[in-house]
């Protein structure tokens, strides 16, 4: 008997059409302009590269800006392009593929939300166990570890007013429920969801 | 809280992490006895002081590695290498 493959697998090109939906539908209210604020970004395509450890820069735990996109060693080996849907396909398209690599769109799959203001580090250190520093974890660092129980890939790639930012990625089904347990943790900063 | 010493993400608490196991040579399936694999899958040495045991970075790096660490004392001792998967499931 064939085997019958959903029409959402059976081509990346497709799924260019559809349309994209943020897993966040509620936003808390409150908080004040002075307080570091939490925005949903979900809808930025993040594309997943797989390839030999040293197969491209930035090596794992950092970030580079390539144009407008942002390239993340997530993992060893493993590389997030996060930027406009434009950009993410010019830059897979100029990929080396003689080696073993692989290229998946997580845009669907993942949920990412941006935290910045000066106490940023301190709403993270309340949800999260990693030193928070700026001497651990300075501007262009990139890390994995559990936000409020969730495993997140988490990139700083500070404002251009020099305030801490970063960006947090966790999978689409947990997106209601972090926004909500960050925005939580920044009640007492006046954190202010954008 | 147990600080265990990722190879690729440094110190992390062993929430961020799974344990695998103890880490021993597998035995080679063509000529292992059924005991000798029940010995590999379940049996466990349990010694007190130097265990060389498999972790799994799960919320971080996703790989295995081996460390060794004192079981009296919880301390880790020599420091673990990137890609050192000797009795990993990976
Ligand atoms: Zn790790």
């Amino acid at each position: 008997m064939p085997i019958s493959i959903p029409k959402e697998n059976a081509s990346v090109a497709d799924q260019a059409s559809l349309t994209f939906e943020s897993p966040v539908l509620t936003k808390p209210k409150g908080g004040s302009d002075s307080g570091p604020t939490l925005e949903d970004l979900s809808g930025l395509t993040k594309t997943v590269i797989r390839a030999e450890p040293n197969a491209m820069d930035p090596p794992f735990g950092q970030a580079l800006a390539v144009g407008d996109m942002l390239l993340c060693g997530q993992r060893p080996g493993e590389w997030l392009a996060v930027g406009e849907a434009s950009d993410c396909a010019a830059f897979v398209d100029g990929l080396d593929r003689s080696g073993h690599v692989s290229v998946i769109d997580h845009t669907h799959s993942r949920a990412m939300f941006r935290l910045s203001g000066s106490a940023a580090p301190k709403v993270l250190e309340k949800i999260c166990s990693l030193d928070w520093s700026d001497a651990m974890t300075p501007t262009g660092a990139v890390v994995s570890a559990s936000v409020a129980k969730v495993t997140c890939d988490i990139a700083r790639v500070d404002s251009d007013d020099g305030a801490p930012a970063y960006l947090i990625a966790c999978d689409r089904s947990f997106g209601q429920y972090l926004f909500d347990a960050i925005a939580d943790a920044g009640t007492e900063f006046d954190l202010r969801a954008l | 809280m147990l600080l265990v010493p990722c190879p690729n993400c440094g110190p992390r608490n062993a929430s961020d992490l799974r344990y695998v196991g103890e880490a021993g040579p597998r035995p080679d399936p063509n000529t292992a006895t059924e005991a000798e694999w029940r010995s590999y899958l379940y049996i466990e040495d349990n010694p007190a002081g130097l265990l060389r045991e498999t972790w799994y970075c799960r919320a971080g790096c996703r790989r295995y590695f081996v460390a060794e660490r004192d079981t009296t004392s919880n301390e880790f001792v020599n420091s673990p290498l990137p890609g050192n998967k000797i009795g990993g499931k990976a």
